[in-house]
């Protein structure tokens, strides 16, 4: 009895021992093809991130309509998708297509869970007419892993019914931190439940699609092109940070931005209690279907003038742990076709294509120009450890956000997060 | 807290199983075929404790030495990682804030405990069905409490706030997670509201097994009630009083669900535990061998609580 | 241990009624908080101030809470993975406690003594302490994102104490009443089920209660150990909740889960008080 469990034992730590030098993904076939030329069949997985459950499933079913594979659909909580999708896919549990907000694509990348489509990708009819931003999020050390799947992009969006109450121009939206700000404390005097701006204070991923606007709008930056140097300590941050910091010291955001995690944001904008916060695209489709408040959507501007926007949303992958890459890759080429694209445009999504975004998506509704205008303009930060360094909500970035803007001392906070986020840039993912 | 608690108990007194009387007359067979029959019935605990137990524990000090990114390649550093905890400001600072969380708790724990074990220490139904009331909440669950306790105290919408406001002793607008006082006082009375029952029924246990002759004598001889609880109960409750503050110091120590549920770490990263950062550092930063070096060190703080535990039980024993 | 002195309460009985009834109050105002929260219509639930008590009873909150698919993974899934889990981890923690905690009190063996003290040596680490490698254990055996794995856990981490709970009653058995049954022509393991196990019972249910309450109520494996939303238990479902849809979170549908969460817990502690708090006072002052 005793030698079997010794062997067991003995067995178990071997395979320890033999697997662990290669921890990484388990990886299937590496063909896109149809082994038989044929068309792809099977089932194949998908995962994706809470904000898509609208659009995900009336597109699987579409595509299942008209395919001999089928597509399943698994929604993933996105503060929990780096790390699901990071240990499922090291366990080889992972889904065979990913749908990744761009901003992971570079880590996921280099750690090899994505498959290599640089040759496929290049063969697409319209492979330069897709966004130009998620391309090059798609890309490392040359190669192509991604395409592009849906964009986002950052406005201001504010409440014209408010704006009146206020003796403020619904038809003129604010164009400068300050405009903003005295747009923000006028309709902070119409009552005691009615704010001028609120924002996420603790949430590192809403605050680099919402706050780094203001920055690039300004002129500059928070990390370099390359990836390389961390940028929190620049004059142009310390502005940003300063003008949330008098929007929060005038009494104008209310005390639950401070700790907003992102779930309490959009609420208040729905039920009409904030004059302006910055969102994106997905946002106008709750707003239309609430059709509660009257809203306006503005460019973000810089200290001065100027607008910038973020460049979000998703590029779908094919997973090297995938075991059915021909029908994978199938999805992923039909998920960036016009028929995909134009789903998603109805369904108030802004595809990634510069040649339908205008007939398809700009067209429904004049507010909708901005965006897809965003969509050939709008910046993305680059760099493989982005996740540590501006999503993770107790990482430099949103620390530094919520102590310089609800704390005391500004440039302290910068100085720390820019040490933290340097030291994090040079340690690698 | 309460399940880790629980499995902390002592096994000091008589850990060692009774040696079963053996009959005279038994056959040299009959003792193997029992022996042997005795190794097979404790292999399947045995065996899940050594996959997931004792292997573990060896596998971590080996990825402690290691470079071990969840995805990508393994490579040997030494002490690299042990190092690189003591420069780790966050660690530091979340060591740090988990002393403070102990120190603050612990103290509180036993206050309220025996308050409640005093208070309930009465014949009677009615302290049979109060006790039963105070112990509720044990039952449920940390990730449970976390969030009914999140929502009573949100701003705008929580009751709790609601009802202080209404008593004039809060504002709707409110933001108790917004600082770090406050946040760690909420956090506080849920914990409390979770624990004190057990600690109170410890305690009570720990009372009943006082001669009442002692404190009737010492009434007697005109000791006030307080000199009474000072200089009888007290210094008789000390083994009980001991135990829980091991309890409390063990479960304190290990905070993990609390915080990520009701504060997330913040305000500004300020209640961020050990186990939290390494959680942080393993499952959202993905660097497992850095992870195994935290954990490990954490390992033998708790085996030196453990250690002390041991040594005030066996000379209570004594007493 | 009944009759006290009424010299030695500490107050008098007004002050005690008072203070107490307060302070049960107290403790039971968030229950009342859950319970009414999560009958309350969803509109309600949702209103700045809360109301303090419901306007009207509604299944709303229910309703929505169970219908609320996320990718196939729906609310009733993972009650299911929940029961299964712990109800699993239960059962296999009885019968490899009983098991093993026959074996080191009655059926000795070489090393018995030593195992049995590496066994009890488990207390000393919680698994908090050793999830980075207990994660990557199960990793390569295949078990993270398999509730067989986190059932695996579970039994593990509760076992010592089982041992631990019973191991009082089967050594105060006398060995002669086994014997007897042996003499009778018992088998050894038809005797433990004869003779040993009726004493055992009480142990049985205190070890089976504590590893289903640890096992419905633990949150931080089962965060780290499943990946899909199909194979999250109760508490970390309450987590993909308080996240919410679209960055809005839904309080009624959490408090509703929240309820569901508890409502069993109280249920068994309610019925078998009894068994769970002796239990708790043999593992902890025995």
């Amino acid at each position: 009895m005793k030698r079997t469990k010794l062997a067991a034992a003995l067995a178990l730590a071997a395979s320890l021992a033999l697997t662990a030098t290669g921890c990484g993904a388990p990886s299937g076939s590496d063909s896109l093809q149809a082994s038989s030329g044929g068309e792809p069949s099977g089932t194949i997985t998908l995962w994706a991130r809470d904000s898509q459950k609208g659009f995900m499933d009336i597109l699987a079913d579409a595509y299942n309509k008209s395919h001999k594979a089928q597509v399943q659909v698994t929604i993933v909580p996105s503060g929990n998708f780096v790390q699901k999708f990071g240990t499922a896919s090291a366990g080889g549990s992972g889904p065979d297509v990913a749908s990744i907000d761009l901003v992971y694509l570079p880590y996921f990348a280099s750690t090899g869970v994505l498959q290599d489509i640089t040759d496929e990708a290049a063969k697409l009819p319209y492979k330069d007419k897709l966004s130009p931003s998620h391309a090059r999020l798609s890309t490392w050390e040359d190669k192509t892993y991604a395409l592009p799947f849906t964009a986002e992009a950052s406005v201001l969006f504010y409440n014209k019914e408010l704006f009146q109450k206020a003796g403020l121009d619904p038809a003129k939206p604010p164009a400068s931190f300050e405009e903003i700000l005295n747009a923000a404390k006028k309709i902070r005097a119409l009552g005691p439940d009615t704010y001028g701006f609120t924002m996420a204070g603790q949430c590192g991923g809403c605050n680099i699609f919402e706050f780094t606007p203001s920055v690039w709008a300004s002129g500059g930056d928070v990390l370099s092109a390359d990836g390389k140097t961390a940028k929190l300590d620049s004059p142009e941050v310390t502005k940003a940070l300063t003008f949330y910091k008098q929007m929060h010291d005038a009494g104008v955001m209310p005390e639950a931005a401070k700790t907003d995690s992102g779930t309490a944001q959009p609420a208040l904008v729905q039920a009409g209690k904030v004059g302006m916060v910055v969102l994106g695209a997905f946002f106008t489709q709750t707003l239309n279907t609430d059709k509660k408040i009257d809203y306006g959507i503005a460019p973000i501007p810089g200290e001065t003038g100027g607008s910038a926007s973020f460049a979000g949303g998703d590029n779908i992958a094919v997973t090297t742990g995938s075991k059915n890459k021909p029908a994978a890759w199938d999805f992923v080429k039909w998920a960036t076709g016009d028929e995909a694209q134009t789903l998603l445009a109805k369904n108030s999504i802004v595809p990634v294509r510069t040649d339908l975004v205008k007939s398809v998506y700009a067209s429904a509704d004049p507010r909708n120009e901005i965006f897809s205008k965003a969509l050939e303009t709008g910046k993305t930060p680059y760099s493989v450890v982005e996740n540590k360094l501006f999503n993770d909500n107790n990482g430099p970035w949103a620390t530094m956000i919520n102590e310089a803007v609800f704390g005391g001392d500004v440039q302290a906070a910068q100085q720390k997060a820019q040490q933290s986020a340097q030291q994090i840039i040079q340690t690698g993912p | 807290m309460a399940h880790n608690t629980i499995v902390t108990a002592r096994p000091g007194k008589s850990g060692r199983p009774s040696v079963p009387m053996r009959p005279l007359k038994r056959r040299r067979t009959l003792s193997t075929s029992r022996s042997r029959l005795g190794a097979m019935v404790v292999s399947p605990a045995l065996i899940l404790l050594t996959v997931f137990f004792f292997l573990p524990v060896v596998l971590m000090l080996w990825m402690s030495l290691n470079r071990w990114p969840l995805l990508g390649k393994i490579s040997f550093i030494g002490l690299g990682n042990y190092s690189a905890a003591f420069q780790d400001q966050d660690f530091l600072r979340a060591a740090g804030f988990t002393l403070l969380y102990t120190l603050i708790m612990t103290p509180m724990l036993l206050v309220i405990g025996v308050a409640l074990a005093l208070l309930i220490r009465r014949p009677g139904k009615a302290s049979r069905v109060f006790q039963s009331i105070y112990f509720l909440p044990v039952v449920v669950g940390f990730a449970a409490a976390g969030y009914l306790w999140l929502f009573m105290a949100q701003p705008n919408i929580g009751p709790m706030l609601d009802l202080l406001t209404r008593a004039g002793l809060a504002s709707h607008s409110d933001n108790w997670f917004g600082t770090f006082a406050t946040a760690l006082g909420i956090v506080c009375a849920m914990v409390v509201w979770k624990v004190a029952g057990m600690q109170m029924l410890l305690l009570n246990s720990g009372l009943q097994s006082i001669p009442v002759e002692l404190e009737e004598a010492a009434r007697i001889d005109g000791a006030t009630r307080t000199q009474v609880f000072r200089y009888i109960i007290l210094p008789l409750l000390r083994p009980t009083l001991a135990l829980l503050l091991v309890f409390s110091v063990a479960g304190s120590l290990l905070a993990f669900d609390q915080f990520y549920i009701m504060t997330s770490g913040g305000p500004a990263n300020q209640t961020i535990t050990a186990v939290y950062h390494i959680y942080r550092v393993s499952f959202q930063g993905f660097q497992l061998g850095y992870g195994a070096a935290l954990s490990a060190l954490l390992m033998i703080v708790l085996a030196i609580v453990s250690a002390v535990q041991m040594l005030i039980l066996r000379n209570s024993d004594h007493n | 241990m009944t009759s006290l002195q009424s010299s030695l309460r500490p107050v008098p009985r007004a002050a005690w009624w008072i203070i107490n009834t307060s302070l049960a109050a107290l403790v039971l105002y968030p229950f009342w908080v859950v319970l009414s929260q999560s009958i309350k219509s969803p509109a309600e639930a949702a209103a700045a101030p809360p109301t303090l008590f419901p306007g009207s009873f509604s299944w709303g909150n229910f309703a929505k809470l169970f219908t609320n698919e996320n990718g196939g993974a729906g609310f009733i899934q993972q009650l299911g993975n929940s029961v299964l889990v712990s109800v699993g981890a239960t059962l296999l923690t009885i019968v490899l406690s009983t098991l093993a905690c026959y074996g080191f009190a009655r059926l000795r063996f070489r090393g018995s003594n030593l195992l049995f003290f590496a066994t009890l040596a488990t207390f000393m680490i919680p698994f908090q302490a050793v999830i980075t490698p207990l994660y990557l254990v199960l990793h390569q055996i295949g078990l993270t994102n398999n509730l067989l794995g986190l059932m695996l856990v579970y039994t593990t981490f509760n076992l010592p104490f089982g041992i631990f709970l019973m191991r009082n009653s089967f050594a105060a058995l006398p060995s002669s009443i086994e014997e007897a049954a042996l003499v009778d022509g018992c088998g050894v393991l038809r005797a433990m089920v004869r003779v040993l196990l009726p004493v055992a019972i009480p142990g049985v249910i205190s070890t089976a209660l504590f590893t289903f309450f640890a096992s419905w109520n633990e949150f931080f494996a089962a965060l780290i150990l499943m990946t899909d939303q199909s194979k999250y238990t109760l508490p970390v479902a309450l987590n993909v909740l308080s996240s919410g849809t679209f960055g809005t979170l839904d309080w009624g549908a959490l408090q509703a889960g929240v309820a569901v969460t508890i409502v069993p817990c109280i249920g068994i502690y309610v019925l078998l008080q009894k068994y769970y708090v002796g239990g708790m006072l043999t593992g902890a002052m025995k």
